[in-house]
């Protein structure tokens, strides 16, 4: 038995987590990867980043550049930036806090402390690369004290699907605005793109995974691994995997059947990265692909939502 | 620490008016004087850091950011002899069996009031007083299953007192629990050698009663608690208490009545619910029948209580027991329904809408405590002896205005137990009283042994209430009379 709000807050705790997780990814390895580099690819580097989030219209009402310190700015503390890195925590800790008798005490005190971890870095004025670093750990102790204090129940697969559901959708899109920039856009030094896509894949913790099997970087073995490899935990079709598990563990479904249309556009979306071909991906376009499969997850989220958490009382 | 502690002319639950410690306190006091300072304030900001980890912290909203605070925890416990507290659990139990014949017969056959014990007119009048409830049969004839009765021990006399009963939904038993928890962990030693009555037993016999009240047969009834929500000061407890026994933690929004049946909306369609332990104030209970603007209650819960498908405890209109006119009343409740003589003395009661009462009230406000009947937390008070000149008139065109809302005391002088002032690094008296969780199972009542210090921090203070600056103490009930076996 499982309350609807529970399951609801639950499948949120999973996706603020990932999201602030994935947040702090990218901004660290952007800041990094950009300590060497010339002032001109500088500016071209940001934007992206706000891009990946969402969050240009909003941004650019505030900053007129997107620089490291903006950047940090709107995407670590901002209280105006809904999906800043401090705002995913601490809506994950409010959902936490609503049912903190659900779950174990020790993950309860572990969002808590990494709450006022934060809440300490900003007090005591501490840089993007400390920040950064706590809220990854932070993003690796939770899925360690989930894995290692949370029984495998209903609330589980919500948490897991929270979490499963974020992290496809945010893998396709920097693979779609990475991919944009450096293909698409404008004429920037070879050595500069080999750069960059280095750090997209370190962003997704997926760059010592690349190098034992390609020796040099190359867009479309960056694109099949970050959508098709199924043993990378950060690739789409991986997650999607996890979140169709989740969904049958949930509803009851057996593989290859669908109960809801959540489990429908989830099986179909895995199937379809499961046995596309990343030229036959190339061929009919990367970028509609890429779009495709976000709109997909948002769609998949909102099903679920009405299927178990909003549902009209008759 | 101790050095020139001096209990002054207060009763000092530590150390007798000679300076030396109490038998029941004598272990505990030696653990503490022997200890550095620097260790203790290590174990202290353990302690803090404890609560803070596990998030038990209120939240202040007066700087627009919604800032955390803790309730201050006092390391130095309260410590309560055996022999004492056998007179406060007989005296309890009597209070409380009481109570629940009294409003057993204000919602039924009034028996009380044809036979003139208590004025019609004063119980009617009472803000908490439920029309609604008239003729209701509640389940097993329970009104009040927890009782939360608030003591002092008078300086003058030594005697507990009773000062007011929180017969609605008392808060603070989570308190009692998270204090031992880090009491046993930052005092260990003390543990060992004071035999301490155990206290976590409360959630299972709480849930054990809220279980036999189940409206259908069967063995594994739905229980829920039901909380305001997030954002009330007690939520912390509230989910507290749900994980502790084993039920479903729900808001207003998770319920929906169907036909007079209570159903919580799960993710696989509706689940039926037999009984509901609840956190909301009854006029926020049913928008339907009581206040309309209420977001947090369930529509129709009501009718489902009238028609016998839903337990409630504390029972709806329980207020009109704990109602602070009423109180005054109670002594007379103990000699009419049970034909005994009351174990605790209530505090001489000034009732305002006594013509003589409040001629006399409004001769003495610099001496008196003036309280408002229906609130608590320390809200609506007036210290007389502390108030300046314009709060005393402020209050006197109240009384006047409105006397049946008003009640008067004299000012007790509450006994004091040693605390840690953190500005001095040294052992302060500050003064205390006792609030004992009490639980009803339709025959008899039971008391976790101690229940929940509250200690008024600021120097020469007699106010409690955590909303007013107070914090709070573990309180061990010993198995015998004094602290301490010979090692």
């Amino acid at each position: 038995m499982m309350l609807s709000r529970i399951a609801d807050s639950l499948f949120w705790i999973g996706r603020y987590m990932e999201r602030a997780d994935n947040t702090a990814r990218i901004l660290d390895v952007n800041y990094h990867m950009l300590l060497e580099q010339p002032p001109d690819t500088y500016k071209l580097r940001w934007d992206p980043l706000i891009a990946i989030t969402g969050e240009r219209t909003r941004f650019y009402q505030r900053f007129d550049e997107a620089n490291a310190h903006t950047a940090f700015d709107y995407l670590g503390y901002s209280e105006d930036n809904p999906n800043s890195i401090a705002q995913c925590i601490i809506l994950a800790r409010e959902n936490a806090r609503t049912i903190r008798d659900r779950i174990s005490r020790e993950l309860w005190e572990d969002i808590n402390g990494l709450y006022h971890k934060i809440n300490k870095l900003r007090d005591e004025g501490e840089g993007l690369s400390r920040f950064c670093d706590a809220v990854k750990r932070g993003g690796h102790r939770f899925h360690g004290v989930c894995d290692a204090t949370l029984a495998r129940d209903e609330g589980w697969h919500f948490l897991l699907a929270g979490c499963a559901l974020e992290r496809a959708e945010m893998t396709a899109r920097i693979l779609d605005v990475h991919y944009h920039q450096l293909v698409e856009g404008p004429e920037i030094l070879n050595e500069a793109r080999s750069h960059a896509w280095v750090a997209v894949l370190k962003s997704v913790a997926a760059y010592e995974f690349y190098k034992r099997q390609h020796s040099h970087i190359e867009p479309t073995h960056v694109a099949q691994l970050l959508l098709l490899d199924p043993r990378h935990p950060r690739s789409v079709r991986f997650n999607l995997g996890v979140l169709q598990n989740s969904l049958y563990a949930i509803s009851g479904s057996v593989p290859g059947s669908y109960a809801n249309e959540a489990e429908r556009l989830t099986g179909r979306a895995h199937e379809s990265l499961t046995y596309d071909s990343i030229d036959e991906i190339f061929t009919g376009g990367l970028h509609d692909y890429l779009e495709e499969m976000q709109a997909t997850c948002r769609t998949i989220g909102a099903h679920i939502s009405q299927t178990y958490l909003y549902y009209a009382v008759s | 620490m101790f050095e020139g502690y001096d209990p002054g002319t207060f009763y000092d639950e530590f150390v007798g008016p000679d300076g030396t410690p109490r038998p029941e306190s004598a272990a505990m006091h030696d653990i503490l004087a022997a200890m550095p300072l620097d260790v203790f304030e290590e174990r202290r900001q353990l302690a803090d850091l404890s609560y803070l980890v596990q998030g038990i912290t209120f939240t202040v909203y007066s700087d627009g950011r919604g800032t955390e605070r803790l309730f201050p925890f006092d390391l130095v416990p309260r410590i309560i002899p055996r022999n004492e507290w056998d007179v406060i659990e007989k005296g309890l139990a009597q209070r409380v069996m009481a109570l629940n014949f009294y409003l057993q017969d204000i919602y039924g056959k009034q028996r009380i009031l044809k036979d003139k014990v208590i004025p019609r007119q004063l119980v009617q009048s009472c803000k908490h007083f439920r029309r609604e409830m008239m003729g209701l049969n509640v389940p097993r004839d329970i009104y009040v299953h927890i009782c939360g009765t608030d003591l002092v021990r008078d300086s003058r006399t030594g005697e507990y007192l009773v000062l007011e009963d929180n017969a609605r939904s008392p808060s603070g038993i989570s308190y009692v629990l998270e204090n031992r928890l880090v009491m046993r962990r930052t005092f260990a030693r003390a543990f060992e050698v004071s035999e301490v009555m155990p206290v976590d037993h409360y959630p299972n016999e709480l849930g054990k009663i809220l279980r036999s009240l189940s409206p259908r047969s069967g063995d594994r009834p739905v229980v829920v608690l039901l909380t305001p929500g997030l954002y009330n000061s007690a939520y912390f407890e509230h989910c507290f208490l749900a994980q502790e026994m084993g039920i479903e933690l729900v808001e207003g929004r998770d319920l929906v009545v169907v036909d007079d049946v209570v159903y919580m909306k799960t993710i696989h369609g509706l689940t039926r619910v037999d009984v509901i332990y609840r956190r909301v104030d009854d006029d926020f209970l049913d928008p339907l029948a009581f206040r309309a603007d209420s977001l947090v209650g369930v529509p129709g819960l009501m009718n489902a209580y009238r028609a016998g498908n839903i337990a409630l405890a504390n029972a709806v209109g329980t207020g009109v027991a704990d109602d602070k006119a009423i109180y005054a009343f109670v002594p007379e409740f103990i000699r009419y329904y049970l034909g005994e003589e009351p174990i605790l003395k209530n505090v001489d009661t000034y009732l305002c809408s006594r013509p003589d009462h409040l001629s006399y009230v409004l001769d003495h406000l610099s001496e008196l405590v003036v309280k408002a009947v229906g609130e608590s937390g320390g809200y609506g008070m007036l210290m007389g002896p502390s108030a300046d000149k314009k709060t005393i008139e402020d209050f006197r065109a109240r009384l006047k205005a409105d006397p049946r809302n008003y009640i008067a005391q004299p000012v007790i002088p509450l006994s004091r137990c040693p605390s840690f002032d953190p500005a001095t690094g040294m052992m302060s008296p500050r003064h205390i009283d006792l609030r004992p969780y009490c639980l009803y199972d339709g025959e008899k009542v039971t008391i976790v042994p101690g229940g929940l210090t509250r200690v008024a921090l600021q120097k020469g203070s007699l106010v409690v209430n955590s909303s007013q600056g107070g914090g709070s103490k573990d309180t061990w009930v010993l198995r015998g009379n004094e602290g301490g076996i010979e090692a």
